[in-house]
C-alpha cells in the first residue's frame, strides 16, 4: 500500500512515562509491544485493519523487539498461527473483524481451545456491530462461550484498554485459555491518550529462537482421547481459574452508590453510554461517579459468578446492559441468581432494545423504565420529556419530508448515501460492461461477494442476488445454475479469490465440471479493507521503472492467471477493466459459448486509489521542475446533452453529476463533469459501448509544452479561427 | 460547567473528516482541555456519508485537577451542542435523525449539493429541493450559519476540512483562541498555507455573521418571459450555438398573447437556425393552429394558455431533434472550443487538445438517406445485428482540435442540406403531426386533456435507442389512454398525466406498464429478447 504509517510507528516507540496520544486501535497495537508478545498475525478488515497496517510497515522496530509479523492469508490461517502457544511460553496475538472473521477462524480456534495455550494468548476482535457495520449483526460472544475463551470487553478509556491487554495475557497463562478482546468500531476510532511503559523484547523471540522443539505430548493434540480430557480441564480447571484471575486484580469494577437497593450491570464497551445517561437523570457527575452501584465488566466471558451473586444479594433489582442478541449475560446471570437463591428482580432485554448500538438514546429510554419501576426516588419525568420532544421532533420532520414533492424519492424519505466506488475506480467499468451485455443476452443470476465490487449492489448498478461470505460467491451460485436457463455470473475480488475463493469457488466448480462464469477483478489489492498488498499485488520494482506512472500495473503480475491455469482453467480471458466493449463482448461470449466447464474473465485495472496515491506526487513533481505534464479531463457539452441521464445509470462517478440545464427552452438538468475528475476514460468508453448521446468529449491540458508543440498549436489555431463559426 | 461541550461532524468519505477531528483533537490539548472524538468513517474514501462525534470539556485539566471526564461514543439526541455538515442532505439527515434540537444546536451546514444516484439516475429532474431541505435544518437549529464550503475550499485550493474547521472556529463554540486552531494547521505539513486561507474564509463568514456569497445563481426560471427577452435567440449566454440577430420576429409571434409569445420566440429562433427560416415558420404554423384551437375552448384565456405554452417549447425541442449534422455544428464552434478551455481549467499558457466521441450507426445514415433506401438500409442493419449479435457502429474519437477533425466536422454539420430529404426527418414530421392532431382533438374536447397531451412532448429526448423508446412510449399514451374509447373522457386527462410521469420515472418503463394496467389501456409491446444459449438439457426438449 501507498499510505504511510511513519508517525503512528513513531509513536509504538515511546518509553516509559511518555503520552500517547492518538486511536484506539494504535494503542492497543503498543499495549501488545509492551506485553512482549513475540508474534503477531492477522487479517485486514475494519475496524482493526491499523494495528496490522502498521505493524507491518514497522520493519525496523519489529525487527529490534524480535517480534515476527504475519499477514495471513485469512483469519483461519491467523487462528492457527496461534497454534505456536499451545506448547512453548510464547505470548502472541491476531486481529480481525467479527463476526465473519471469526466464523473463518472458527475451525483453527476450537481446535486451539480444547489442548489450551501455555504461552499468553490475545485475538483483537474488532466488533463490526451497529451504526456503521459493514458486515451480518451477531455477537463474538456465543464463540467465547462454545469454545471457552476469555472475552474482554474493554470500558473505552485508553489506558483502561492497554491495561487489559496486559492482562489479557497474563489471565491467559494463568487459565490456558485463549483470550479474546472485543472493540467495536467507536472504540477503535477513538481519539485519546494513556501514559506508556516501555516495549518489552519477548523472551523467544526471532532474535532468541528457540533451539529444540517441544518433546511429543500427546495431551497436547486436539484429537481424541485427548479431546475429553480437554473438555473437562475446561470446566474443572481453566474457567475457575480465569475466575480466580480476574476477580484477584479485579478487572471488573464496582462503582457507587448511595441507591445501594438498586444495581447495574454492564458490559465495559457501552458503559461510557451508561454513564453518559446516568447524567441526565442526576444518578451521576461528569466524571464517572455514580450514585447507582455499578458492575463494569471488562471481562464478559467467563462471568464470576460469586462476584455477581454478591453484587446482587442485598438489591431489589438488578438491570443488565448487554448489547445485541440473544442476551447470553443476562440469561446466565439469572441462572446464578436462581442457584444462589436470589429474589432479586432482574431486567434487561425487557426495557433495553433486543437489537442494535445501545447508544444513550436507547439507554435513557431503558432506564426511565428502570428507575420508575425500582427506584422512585428519582424524577424520570425531565428524561422522558425530552425523549418525547426528540420523538415529537422526528415524527414533524417526516411529516414535513411527507409533503415534498421530490419525483425520484419516496415521500418521507430522504435519498441515501452508501459508499460507492471511487471516482476513477476499475470496476465501475466492467459493471457498466456486465450492465450492458445483460441487454444482449438478457437478465442473469448474479452471485455477489464481499470486497468493493459489493458497491455494485447499489443504484445505479443494482446488481447481486446473494453474497455469502468472503469469496464465496462462485460456490453460493453451484446450486443455481443447474436450474437456470441462462449461465450465471460469480463476482469476485483479487482479495477474495485468495481468501479462500480459489479453493471453496473454483476448485469445487473444476472438479465438479460445473457450467460457471466467473469474473475476477484484479486491481492488485484487498481495497476494501484499506489497499492491503496480496500476492499478487504489482511488485515495488515494477513500480520503481514504470516510466509513465499513471500507468495501472496490474499486468505486470499474472500470478492469478498462472494459478488458474495450474490448477486447470481452460477458458480464461484477461480484459484490461476500462475496455467497455470487449468487455461487454467478452461476457457475452462466456455466457453463450458452447464451452461447458468453468470460463473465468479476469478483469485487469489497478486500484484507483494505490494509483492516485502514485500519480499525484509524480504530476506535481513534473509541474514543479517544468517538465512536460499532461491532465485530463473529460466534460459533457451541454447544449448536446439531452438530459436523459442514461450515462449516469451506467457509472455513478461521484465527479458525474448534474446541472441546470443552461437552455431556456429545455427544463431537465444537464449532465456535467466536475473538478474531481481524474481522467479515468469510463464516460468515453460508454459514450461508444452503450451508444450514449455524443455529448462527452475528452479535454487534454499540456502543461510545459514543448517548443514544436507550441509552433503546431500557433498555427492550428490560425486555421481553426477561419473553419469555426462564432 | 458539568458537561462536555459535544460536536457532531456530518461529512462525506474523502473530504477529511478524520484529519478535522485529529485538528480538533490538538488544539483541545495544547489548550489542556480533556477531549475525545471517534467516528463511524465505514468505508470512508468511498464518498458514503460519515460521521465524526467530538466532546471537549469546557474547562482545562488545571482547573479541575485530576478528574477524569468521561465521555461519550455517541450523541445523545436533544443534547447535541453543535453540528457541522459539509453537505445539505447530510445536513437534513442528520436533522431528521433527531440529533439537533432548536434549544440546543449550533448548526452549521453548507449549502453545497453532492447529488446522490438516487437523484442523477432520474430520467427528468429528481434533485431534491435544496430551500426544503434548508427549511429542515432551520427548524432544528438555535442558531444556523450557512456557507457553501466545497466552494469555499475550491477557492482557496484547500480541501474542506480545513473550510470546517474555520467555521467551528469562528462560531466561538469551543473556548480556543483562533491562534491554537490555525498552530494545528500548520503543523499539517506542506499543504498548510492553503489550508489556513481556506481556515481564515471560513472564519470570517461565519464569526461574522454573513452569509457566504453563493456562486451559481437561482436556476433559470424556463417560462419566465421576463429572463428570456435578452436571450431572444433562445441559447444558453454560454452561447454555443450562435445568434441570428438577421432574423427579425414575424408578426405572427408578436399577436400571440404574452406568455405563448416568449416561448414562441425562442422557438421560432432555435428552429430557424436548426435548419432554415421556412422551418421556423412552419413552427410557428404549427404553434398557430394549437393556439387557435385552445383559444376557442378557453376564450378568456383563464388558464394563461398553458396548452400552447407547452407546445411552444416541445415543439421547438422535438422539430430540433438531434442527429449527426446538429451535434456536429455545435461541436465545431469557435464558442464551444472556448468553454471547453474553461471546463477544463486550461491555463493561457498550456494547450488542450479535445477528443470527441462520435458512435455514427446504420440508423444515423439511414436517417440522412431517402426513404425507400433507408428502409433497405436498415433492414440490412437489423439482419447483421442479429447475425453477429451486435449492430453495426462506427465508433469515433475525433480529433476536433485539429484541422482535419474540424473539417469534417464542419463536413458532417453541412449534412443539414440534405436533412429535409432524408427519411428521419420525414418520420418525425409524421410523429410530430400525429401528436399535434391528437392534442387539437384533445383540447377542443377537454381542455385539460389537451394540456396533458401538450405536456408528453418532455417525453421527448434521448438519443438513439433512448430516444426511439421514447417516441414508442409517446405514441402508447397518445393511442392508447388519450385516444382510447374505452375511457371515460373525464378520466382521460388524469390517466394521461399518470402516464406520462411513470414514463419519466425509468428507463425500463416498468412505472409506466403498472400505469397502463391500473388504468386498464392496452399494454405495451413486449421487447424481444433473443434467446442465444440455453443449457443442453433445454436443448434437447427443445428439439
Amino acid at each position: 500500500m501507498e499510505v504511510s504509517f511513519e508517525k503512528e510507528i513513531q509513536q509504538l516507540r515511546l518509553g516509559a512515562g511518555e503520552t500517547f496520544h492518538g486511536e484506539g486501535i494504535l494503542a492497543i497495537t503498543k499495549g501488545l509491544l509492551e506485553s512482549g508478545v513475540s508474534y503477531i498475525g492477522g487479517y485486514q478488515g475494519a475496524p482493526v485493519s491499523h494495528l496490522l497496517d502498521v505493524m507491518v510497515q514497522a520493519r525496523e522496530l519489529v525487527a529490534e523487539l524480535g517480534v515476527h509479523v504475519e499477514a495471513c492469508s485469512n483469519e483461519a490461517s491467523a487462528a492457527a498461527m496461534l497454534g505456536a502457544s499451545i506448547h512453548y511460553p510464547l505470548r502472541g496475538a491476531v486481529t480481525w473483524k467479527s463476526i465473519v472473521g471469526t466464523n473463518v477462524a472458527a475451525d483453527a480456534l476450537a481446535n486451539l481451545a480444547s489442548p489450551g495455550v501455555t504461552g499468553g494468548v490475545l485475538m483483537v476482535i474488532g466488533e463490526d456491530y451497529g451504526e456503521g457495520a459493514s458486515v451480518v449483526q451477531e455477537r463474538t460472544h456465543a464463540y467465547a462461550m462454545k469454545s471457552g475463551l476469555l472475552l474482554f470487553d474493554p470500558r473505552p478509556d485508553l489506558q483502561n484498554m492497554v491495561d487489559m491487554v496486559k492482562h489479557a495475557f497474563r489471565a491467559s497463562e494463568a487459565s490456558n485459555m485463549p483470550a479474546m478482546m472485543e472493540l467495536r468500531i467507536r472504540a477503535c476510532h477513538m481519539r485519546g491518550s494513556f501514559v506508556c511503559s516501555s516495549n518489552r523484547k519477548p523472551v523467544i523471540s526471532t532474535l532468541k529462537p528457540l533451539a529444540e522443539p517441544a518433546d511429543f505430548d500427546y495431551g497436547r493434540l486436539a484429537h481424541p482421547p485427548s479431546t475429553f480430557l480437554h473438555e473437562k480441564l475446561k470446566t474443572e480447571q481453566r474457567i475457575p481459574a480465569a475466575r480466580n484471575y480476574i476477580l484477584a486484580n479485579q478487572l471488573n469494577e464496582l462503582r457507587g452508590g448511595r441507591h445501594a437497593g438498586i444495581g447495574i450491570i454492564v458490559q465495559g464497551g457501552v458503559s461510557n453510554a451508561l454513564l453518559r445517561a446516568l447524567q441526565d437523570f442526576g444518578v451521576a457527575d461528569a466524571f464517572g461517579d455514580s450514585e447507582v452501584p455499578l458492575l463494569i465488566l471488562n471481562v464478559t466471558y467467563p462471568l464470576v459468578h460469586d462476584q455477581i451473586a454478591a453484587f446482587a444479594a442485598d438489591k431489589d433489582a438488578v438491570l443488565v446492559v448487554e448489547e445485541g442478541s440473544p442476551e447470553y449475560i443476562e440469561h446466565e446471570i439469572a441462572s446464578v441468581l436462581r442457584r444462589h437463591g436470589l429474589a432479586t428482580a432482574l431486567h434487561g432485554k425487557d426495557m433495553l432494545p433486543a437489537v442494535g448500538e445501545l447508544n444513550p438514546e436507547a439507554m435513557l429510554h431503558g432506564l426511565a423504565q428502570f428507575f420508575a419501576r425500582h427506584l422512585p426516588a428519582i424524577d424520570v419525568q425531565p428524561v422522558r420529556s425530552q425523549l418525547e420532544a426528540t420523538a415529537t421532533r422526528r415524527q414533524q420532520l417526516a411529516v414535513q419530508l411527507g409533503q415534498s414533492e421530490w419525483p425520484a424519492v419516496p415521500a418521507a424519505a430522504l435519498p441515501a448515501r452508501p459508499p460507492g466506488f471511487c471516482t476513477g475506480c476499475p470496476e465501475r467499468p466492467v459493471f457498466s460492461a456486465l450492465k450492458l451485455a445483460q441487454r444482449d443476452v438478457g437478465p442473469v443470476h448474479v452471485a455477489a461477494d464481499i470486497g468493493c465490487h459489493s458497491f455494485a449492489t447499489f443504484e445505479p448498478f443494482s446488481l447481486g442476488h446473494s453474497i455469502l461470505g468472503y469469496g464465496m460467491s462462485l460456490a453460493s451460485r453451484a446450486g443455481v445454475s443447474p436450474v437456470m436457463r441462462r449461465r450465471t455470473v460469480a463476482i469476485m475480488g483479487d482479495g477474495g479469490f485468495w481468501h479462500n475463493g480459489l479453493l471453496t469457488g473454483v476448485q469445487s466448480a473444476l472438479f465438479n465440471g460445473d457450467d460457471a462464469v466467473l469474473l475476477i477483478f484484479k486491481n492488485g489489492y484487498t481495497s476494501a479493507t484499506g489497499t492491503q498488498d496480496i500476492i499478487s499485488t504489482p511488485g515495488k520494482a515494477n513500480k520503481a521503472m514504470a516510466v509513465d506512472k499513471t500507468a495501472s500495473l496490474t499486468a505486470t503480475d499474472r500470478t492469478i492467471e498462472d494459478t488458474l491455469a495450474g490448477i486447470g482453467v481452460k477458458w480464461l480471458r484477461t480484459v484490461h477493466s476500462y475496455r467497455v466493449s470487449t468487455m461487454r463482448r467478452v461476457l457475452r461470449e462466456a455466457l453463450t459459448t458452447d464451452f461447458k466447464g468453468l470460463k473465468v474473465i479476469v478483469a485487469e485495472g489497478e486500484c484507483q486509489l494505490e494509483r492516485q496515491r502514485r500519480i499525484r506526487p509524480w504530476l506535481e513533481a513534473l509541474v514543479a521542475r517544468g517538465e512536460r505534464a499532461v491532465r485530463v479531463k473529460y466534460g459533457v457539452d451541454e447544449d448536446v446533452c439531452n438530459g436523459d441521464h442514461a450515462c449516469m445509470r451506467l457509472s455513478g462517478c461521484p465527479t458525474l453529476t448534474l446541472k441546470d440545464n443552461p437552455d431556456p427552452l429545455k427544463v431537465d438538468p444537464v449532465a456535467t463533469v466536475n473538478d474531481g475528475c481524474v481522467g479515468c476514460g469510463l464516460c468515453g468508453e460508454n459514450a461508444h459501448a452503450a451508444t450514449l448521446c455524443p455529448s462527452f468529449y475528452r479535454a487534454e491540458v499540456v502543461r510545459n509544452p514543448r517548443w514544436h508543440e507550441r509552433a503546431v498549436d500557433a498555427l492550428r489555431s490560425v486555421a481553426l479561427r477561419v473553419l469555426r463559426p462564432a | 460547567m458539568n458537561k462536555p461541550i459535544s460536536l457532531l461532524v456530518c461529512a462525506l468519505g474523502g473530504e477529511g473528516g478524520g484529519v478535522l477531528t485529529g485538528w480538533l483533537v490538538e488544539v483541545a490539548r495544547h489548550c489542556g482541555h480533556p477531549a475525545q472524538a471517534t467516528s463511524i468513517p465505514g468505508v470512508a474514501q468511498r464518498t458514503g456519508a460519515t460521521t465524526y462525534f467530538i466532546e471537549v470539556w469546557p474547562q482545562s485539566q488545571a482547573v479541575i485537577g485530576a478528574a477524569k471526564p468521561v465521555f461519550s461514543l455517541s450523541p445523545v439526541p436533544g443534547a447535541l451542542d453543535a453540528v457541522i455538515a459539509s453537505e445539505l442532505l447530510e445536513a437534513a439527515r442528520c436533522a431528521c435523525n433527531g440529533l439537533p434540537s432548536p434549544e440546543r444546536t449550533l448548526f452549521i451546514a453548507s449549502d453545497a449539493r453532492a447529488l446522490t444516484n438516487t437523484e442523477r439516475s432520474y430520467p427528468g429532474d429528481g434533485r431534491l429541493d435544496s430551500a426544503a431541505l434548508l427549511d429542515i435544518v432551520q427548524s432544528v437549529s438555535r442558531q444556523l450559519h450557512v456557507l457553501d464550503m466545497p466552494a469555499i475550499a475550491r477557492e482557496h485550493g484547500t480541501a474542506v476540512s480545513a473550510v470546517m474547521l474555520g467555521a467551528i472556529a469562528g462560531s466561538g463554540l469551543f473556548p480556543f483562541p483562533r491562534a491554537a486552531y490555525e498552530a494545528a494547521v500548520q503543523d499539517s505539513g506542506r499543504s498548510a498555507q492553503a489550508s489556513l486561507a481556506g481556515f481564515a474564509a471560513a472564519y470570517a463568514i461565519v464569526a461574522g455573521g454573513e452569509r457566504a456569497q453563493r456562486e451559481a445563481g437561482a436556476r433559470p426560471e424556463p417560462a419566465a418571459p421576463a429572463g428570456a427577452t435578452d436571450e431572444m435567440t433562445g441559447h444558453p449566454q454560454d452561447g454555443a450555438p450562435a445568434a441570428v440577430p438577421s432574423m427579425p420576429l414575424p408578426a405572427a409571434i408578436s399577436s400571440m398573447p404574452e406568455p405563448v409569445a416568449a416561448i414562441a420566440a425562442l422557438g421560432y429562433a432555435r428552429t430557424g437556425e436548426y435548419q432554415d427560416r421556412a422551418y421556423g415558420r412552419l413552427y410557428l404554423q404549427r404553434l398557430q393552429r394549437v393556439l387557435d384551437v385552445e383559444r376557442a375552448t378557453d376564450p378568456e384565456g383563464e388558464h394563461g394558455y398553458e396548452a400552447s405554452r407547452e407546445v411552444a417549447r416541445w415543439l421547438a425541442l422535438w422539430m430540433c431533434y438531434d442527429d449527426i449534422a446538429r451535434v456536429a455544428d455545435l461541436k465545431s464552434r469557435r464558442s464551444r472550443a472556448d468553454r471547453v478551455r474553461r471546463e477544463a481549467r486550461a491555463g493561457p499558457d498550456e494547450l488542450l487538445r479535445m477528443h470527441d466521441y462520435f458512435k455514427p450507426g446504420i440508423p444515423e445514415i439511414a436517417a440522412l438517406l431517402p426513404g425507400w433506401l433507408a428502409q433497405r438500409v436498415n433492414e440490412w442493419g437489423r439482419k447483421r445485428a442479429a447475425e453477429r449479435g451486435e449492430p453495426w457502429a462506427l465508433p469515433l474519437k475525433l480529433a476536433s482540435h485539429t484541422v482535419s477533425g474540424t473539417l469534417l466536422l464542419r463536413l458532417m454539420a453541412s449534412l443539414r442540406l440534405l436533412r429535409r430529404f432524408g427519411s428521419r426527418h420525414a418520420h418525425e414530421q409524421a410523429l410530430i403531426d400525429e401528436w399535434l392532431d391528437t392534442l387539437n382533438d384533445s383540447l377542443s374536447a377537454d381542455w385539460q386533456l389537451g394540456c396533458e397531451v401538450a405536456a408528453c412532448g418532455r417525453l421527448i429526448k434521448g438519443y438513439g435507442s433512448t430516444n426511439e423508446r421514447a417516441k414508442d412510449n409517446l405514441l402508447h399514451l397518445l393511442r392508447h389512454v388519450a385516444r382510447a374509447a374505452l375511457l371515460p373522457l373525464g378520466e382521460r386527462a388524469q390517466a394521461v398525466r399518470k402516464g406520462r410521469e411513470a414514463a419519466l420515472a425509468d428507463d425500463a418503463g416498468k412505472a409506466l406498464d403498472r400505469v397502463l394496467a391500473d388504468t386498464g389501456a392496452a399494454p405495451r409491446q413486449l421487447r424481444e429478447q433473443p434467446i442465444r444459449w440455453l443449457p443442453a438439457s433445454v436443448r434437447r426438449e427443445v428439439k
